[in-house]
């Protein structure tokens, strides 16, 4: 069966060599249909970027129109302290984000993936936080930990589990941890999704295949598993690490940046910088390099990683 | 493929550039006259602040419908702006040219750019003339007057649980060293001494207002104004700010103070619900209080007095702090005809009537004589005493996040948050400021 229909998707694969006289009539219709997204791009991805990079040589704080600053902007971000912390702090998110929500994400993927009881009653209860929006869970969180009337202290008193009594969010060596394990909260079901969707699309004859040569079950995932879900790793980790990059609202809510600056990610102070301080410039420096940033972190995965190339991972399977 | 895989980067990237650019698309074209482009001769547009459906909104559509019953073929189309958005609502319209002929405006430092950027019309100052003249300071740049009060005043107290203050026979304290030993009196009792919503990171700021008042007087926060240089290094606000870090080491704040907000009522709650015995708080903290736990207010546990004195400390102990009022001003892009009708209205706002709307809105108005509009009211003994206070006061210290200039405002804020963490310490504050001063625009 699967070799059959493999046999016609490649039959489809295969080009037809062009005729030297086709070639003119057959650039129209794609010039026409890369159009339309094409002008979109430029309109709201390109453009803006330009924009931000000629505006982060300038001063400008909204008011007349910018001033030429040459370089100012950019020497500044280079000996403002508060812009190193983000820069730091930024950083955090994107690593302990990756490296707490992978394994989580995979383990639970692949559980959701199986074939237990209850499995489908597990799976809901797993993607639960994927249906909440951004503010609903910052404030659910928020009202959670509250160090005064909040449910965590509640618990800490009634179970005599003074670990619990904690200064959740205003503790600035703690803040940034309880901040990033929301953010986890939040995301793993998305990533569980992906990790459960990518274990389910393994051809079973796979796993046959090694059963009869004796694999272990951790042999088995060792070496059919993973390389299967080599591609679903690379998506989920772009994801999470430009996610992490950019990441911004329940932040904004539950700690506006704080306590001091121990929160404040790069993506917020370009906002404190542009909104509240009305210093769009030095702003744009931000963007530019927030943005600089996400493009180089997703190419290097991407070419790294061989995601590019799509080579098949079932060769032989099939 | 390169050319792919280079294009999905960019989409995941250009979104942080895009808000950047979003912001800055409108603002290339120079001002142009016309307002909002409503051209014909007597209709002027105004833009208010609201924080949701009040009295005081509702007082202010009175006093437009009988401007325009009173002035036949003059209109003014108000538009009430949520709270939050309206500084960069107004930011956007300024630099895009489309301001409304008449804005509200906190005065102090944003209102300033405005004005050095020509875009506020200078009014008459007999305009003023009805209002405390310490009440026009904010609105009041280089001897011209640019504002008018629209709403009340708001000045900074402590507020306090007085049946907490009973049980434990104290009286509210009048000294610096009054109030220490308060707060150790109360925490021998398991009660928190002071409520502190930091997470906002503005009620930290009012003790540094007042305790720099205390100390060295109003000069040195009319220096830090005008940016002076090494101003942030002046001993009094050094000795402020090591005057906070003592209440931080003596347990004066709540749990959690770091990260409490005001805005989410938990701060008064403490203070109500009697785990706190005081909060420092702007006097709206008595209709927030009420709109929580009216009773408290009512049966008159709710107390309310004036920030210690410090011992040694040359400011005057009637000096207040707070927002001295919420203002108006006229953009000088508006036609001629637009100006004319906003001067008119302007003046509407210093009537009695007006004066006698607010007072039933509960807002304390800023005209000079409206100290026998508030008997009768239901919270007459506040606001009598807010009122006699304000006229009285030598200084009326406007809140210094609104006075500054954007970016040392956002700086000031971050940093006495640090130093209320015990992260910061008041010489790593002061040369942050100076430097944020120094580069200032």
């Amino acid at each position: 069966m699967t070799r059959m229909i493999t046999a016609e998707v490649r039959d489809d694969l295969v080009t037809t060599p062009r005729r030297p006289g086709s070639r003119d009539k057959s650039r129209l219709p794609d010039l026409v249909g890369v159009g339309p997204p094409l002008a979109l791009f430029c309109l709201f991805m390109l453009i803006p970027m330009v924009v931000a990079l000629v505006l982060s040589f300038t001063t400008w704080n909204g008011l007349g129109n910018p001033r030429w600053a040459g370089g100012a902007n950019w020497s500044r971000f280079f000996s403002d302290p508060v812009a190193r912390t983000s820069v730091t702090v930024t950083l955090k998110v994107v690593v302990l984000s990756y490296v707490v929500q992978t394994p989580i994400s995979l383990a639970l993927g692949l559980f959701t993936a199986g074939r237990q009881r209850y499995r489908a009653v597990y799976a809901a209860i797993f993607v639960l936080p994927l249906l909440m929006s951004t503010a609903g869970i910052a404030l659910l969180w928020g009202s959670l930990l509250d160090p005064n009337f909040g449910a965590m202290t509640a618990l800490s008193k009634a179970w005599h589990m003074s670990f619990l009594n904690q200064n959740w969010l205003g503790d600035p060596n703690l803040t940034l941890y309880v901040i990033i394990a929301i953010i986890a909260w939040q995301f793993i079901p998305f990533h569980t999704l992906l990790y459960a969707v990518g274990r389910r699309q393994i051809p079973a004859v796979l796993y046959e295949a090694a059963l009869i040569d004796g694999a272990t079950p951790w042999q088995m995932f060792r070496r059919v598993t993973l390389p299967q879900l080599r591609y679903t790793i690379v998506t989920s980790g772009i994801l999470m690490i430009v996610g992490g990059l950019t990441y911004f609202d329940i932040i904004y809510i539950m700690t506006n940046g704080g306590p001091g600056y121990t929160t404040r990610v790069l993506s917020l102070d370009m906002y404190y910088v542009a909104v509240q301080q009305n210093e769009y410039g030095y702003a744009s420096v931000l963007a530019v390099i927030l943005g600089a940033i996400g493009i180089a972190v997703a190419m290097g995965l991407v070419r790294f990683s061989g995601f590019a190339s799509m080579r098949s991972q079932q060769a032989g399977a099939t | 493929m390169h050319r792919r895989r280079a294009a999905l980067a960019v989409a995941a990237a250009a979104a942080m550039a895009t808000v950047v650019a979003a912001c800055s698309s409108s603002g290339s074209s120079a001002p142009k006259a016309g307002g909002t482009g409503s051209g014909s001769g007597g209709t002027a547009t105004m833009w208010l602040v609201t924080t949701g459906p009040s009295p005081a909104d509702d007082a202010e559509k009175a006093l437009v419908s009988s401007f325009e019953q009173s002035h036949p073929g003059s209109t003014i189309n108000l538009t009430l702006v949520e709270n939050q958005s309206y500084k960069q609502k107004l930011q956007l319209a300024m630099g895009a040219g489309n301001p409304p002929t008449i804005f509200w405006t906190w005065g102090g430092g944003i209102l300033q750019q405005y004005i050095k950027a020509g875009y506020v019309e200078p009014l008459d100052q007999s305009t003023g003339s009805p209002f405390l003249p310490s009440s026009l300071g904010p609105v009041t740049y280089q001897g011209k007057l640019y504002g008018i009060p629209v709403q009340g005043t708001q000045p900074v107290y402590f507020f306090y649980n007085k049946q907490i203050f009973n049980q434990y026979h104290l009286k509210f304290p009048a000294t610096w060293n009054e109030l220490l030993s308060t707060i150790s009196t109360l925490k021998s009792h398991g009660v928190t001494p002071i409520s502190l919503a930091e997470g906002d990171q503005w009620p930290g700021l009012m003790y540094l207002e007042y305790l720099t008042d205390r100390i060295g007087g109003p000069q040195v926060a009319k220096d830090l104004e005008a940016n002076k240089p090494g101003a942030w290094s002046n001993p009094a606000v050094i000795q402020a700010l090591t005057d906070i870090q003592q209440l931080v080491k003596a347990g004066a704040f709540n749990q959690g103070y770091q990260s409490l907000k005001f805005s989410g009522g938990g701060s008064d709650a403490l203070v109500y619900s009697g785990k706190a015995a005081m909060q420092l708080m702007g006097d709206w903290d008595i209709s927030s209080v009420m709109g929580s736990n009216k009773g408290f207010v009512t049966s008159g546990n709710l107390g309310m007095a004036p920030f210690p004195t410090v011992p040694g400390g040359t400011g005057n102990p009637a000096d207040l702090a707070g927002n001295t009022a919420s203002y108006v001003a006229i953009s000088s892009r508006a036609t001629p005809a637009q100006k004319k009708v906003a001067k008119e209205f302007l003046k509407e706002l210093a009537s009695q009537s007006y004066a006698k709307a607010q007072v039933s809105a509960g807002e304390v108005p800023v005209t000079s004589g409206a100290s026998g509009l508030f008997s009768g009211q239901d919270l007459a003994t506040y606001d009598n005493t807010i009122y006699s206070d304000v006229q009285k006061a030598p200084s009326f210290q406007y809140s210094w996040d609104q006075a500054l200039t954007p970016a040392p405002s956002a700086a000031l804020l971050t940093n006495l948050a640090q130093v209320f963490e015990q992260t910061m310490t008041p010489q790593a504050f002061a040369s942050a400021m100076n430097k944020v001063a120094a580069s200032g625009t």
